[in-house]
């Protein structure tokens, strides 16, 4: 019985491999890959990836409508840092009372030794200090991985709004600070996972 | 004096020659450019897209950067041997064209003149071709020795031991086609296919898909491409033979390696698929026969380069004793067997 069973799947097996089946389900699968669609993300060139707005990237300080900086330099940021990479130095601005009056004088982070865990987001009182969708954080000096707070205070290249995990068409800029892909936040497509 | 017409004779071989020469320089490029496009599409991926248009001229920059790239020589490589080797490996792979028929003998019209569409119609074609195809086997072996450095010359080794193993096979396979067509020309060979697709060795049944099937078994283990593809394992030996080439010398590897691969589809379609006929005899008023044999040659060259590259890019490397066991203890027995099949139909 058990001799027979083993007959039975040696000739199926001399079968299957004469007829190269095997062979063929290969190059069926890989044909079948052929032809589907690409997952490629053009990056640099044509497409970007927009991230979620959970995202955490670079840091940026937020002001409020009026253009008042949120920011109230109260250092929690600086201390719930790990890394210690974020500098706050306060000072009294003149134009309100109280407690409102403190803004900082420096806000600087240091991104090279920053690792991006968010604490600084989750100490900050007044929502200032978010981690920013910005990712291309790449450069070939020194000097342009510490942030200051002028910089931060821009806004950001994608809005709190816009929902993200997408991909959208962008176009190279170069400036002298390097080469930035602008995307076109209007057409973004979902990730072909 | 001289005779005006051996002189044309002359003129009209050297100008196809340097056509053939020039021709097969010129394929790897777009053959690299297509074989890293088919392996991009099969990983679902785009392949080279970025220089010209959908990576086009992907080719162009990689010659450009092999003319630049330090040509380096190992200290202790056998000089002259290192720096010959490549030249070995490529000289047979382009001299076994002169043999190759790409079409049959032409009228052309106006001037009424016969012209053939190869270089030598030999009536030993393809004793010649299996012997060129295995000297190009010394290129590989005397790169791997002179290199001085283990991997080099296992790959060399391993390549050697492989291809003499199914160079028996490949040598079968071409007995087969030589008495099912009765010739060894292979102009002959392709002669005795005309007439519409029945008349292939491949539907020569039973036995010429079995004879097709050896000879792209020991075709692709020949030129050394996955499933096959031992002497450059990258796994265990870096990359084989060619490990301390770089720059142009490892270039000329490619390029015998691409014209061993357009050889074998070559040699694949003139013994098995017809050759240059198509699959039903017809003409188109005012095309030259010429064009129509042509374009059939180079459809079917093409549709096999690329079941090369499918194969390549869905297949796993065998093992050295897998390897050895399918060359001597399944091809060799099948095609002895085959062979006495073959004599019978034909007597």
């Amino acid at each position: 019985m058990n001799c027979s069973c083993g007959v039975g799947k040696r000739i199926k097996d001399f079968v299957k491999s004469a007829l190269f089946l095997d062979f063929i389900k290969g190059m069926h699968v890989t044909l079948g890959y052929l032809f589907s669609k690409s997952i490629t993300i053009r990056y640099p060139d044509e497409e970007k990836w927009i991230p979620y707005q959970r995202f955490r990237g670079r840091h940026t300080l937020n002001m409020t409508s009026e253009g008042k900086e949120l920011c109230v330099a109260c250092e929690l940021c600086s201390k719930a840092c790990p890394t210690d990479c974020i500098t706050v130095i306060p000072m009294e601005d003149d134009t309100g009372i109280g407690i409102t009056d403190r803004v900082a004088k420096v806000w600087k982070v240091d991104l090279v030794r920053c690792l991006f865990c968010g604490y600084c987001e989750d100490a900050c009182p007044t929502r200032a200090v978010r981690l920013s969708r910005e990712y291309e954080l790449s450069t070939t000096d020194i000097s342009r991985t510490k942030f200051e707070k002028r910089e931060l205070l821009l806004p950001e290249s994608v809005p709190e709004q816009v929902h993200g995990g997408g991909i959208a068409k962008a176009k190279f800029v170069r400036s002298k600070d390097g080469i930035k892909i602008v995307a076109n936040l209007g057409k973004m497509k979902k990730m072909r996972w | 004096m001289i005779d005006l017409a051996l002189i044309i004779t002359i003129i009209i071989m050297v100008v196809k020659v340097g056509l053939l020469t020039m021709i097969l320089f010129s394929l790897p490029m777009p053959l690299t450019w297509i074989e890293r496009k088919v392996a991009g599409h099969i990983h679902a991926r785009l392949g080279p897209f970025r220089v010209g248009p959908h990576g086009i001229m992907q080719p162009m920059a990689d010659t450009v950067k092999l003319l630049f790239k330090e040509d380096i020589v190992p200290e202790k490589a056998d000089k002259l041997i290192f720096k010959l080797a490549p030249l070995i490996a490529m000289i047979p792979a382009f001299a076994v064209f002169v043999a190759i028929p790409v079409g049959g003998t032409w009228t052309v019209p106006f001037i009424d003149q016969e012209m053939n569409l190869y270089v030598t119609d030999m009536n030993v074609g393809l004793l010649y071709i299996l012997a060129m195809g295995g000297l190009g086997i010394y290129g590989i072996i005397f790169g791997g020795w002179a290199s001085n450095s283990k991997y080099a010359l296992l790959g060399g080794m391993r390549s050697a031991a492989q291809m003499i193993s199914y160079e028996v096979a490949l040598s079968f396979a071409a007995v087969g086609v030589v008495m099912m067509s009765n010739s060894l020309s292979l102009v002959d060979i392709v002669n005795t296919q005309g007439g519409g697709f029945w008349n292939w060795n491949f539907f020569y049944l039973p036995v010429g898909p079995v004879w097709f099937f050896i000879f792209i078994i020991a075709g692709s283990a020949e030129i050394n491409r996955i499933p096959f593809d031992l002497a450059e394992d990258e796994g265990t030996l870096a990359a084989g033979f060619h490990t301390e080439y770089s720059g142009m010398k490892f270039s000329f590897f490619m390029l015998a390696e691409y014209i061993a691969l357009v050889t074998v589809s070559v040699l694949a379609v003139v013994l098995f698929f017809g050759g240059w006929n198509p699959p039903i005899d017809y003409t188109i008023p005012f095309v030259p026969i010429a064009f129509i044999w042509l374009f059939w040659f180079v459809i079917k060259v093409s549709v096999f380069i690329y079941m090369f590259m499918w194969v390549r890019f869905t297949l796993p490397r065998y093992r050295y004793d897998q390897l050895m066991n399918i060359g001597w203890k399944i091809l060799i027995p099948i095609s002895l067997v085959n062979i006495l099949i073959t004599g019978f139909m034909r007597i």
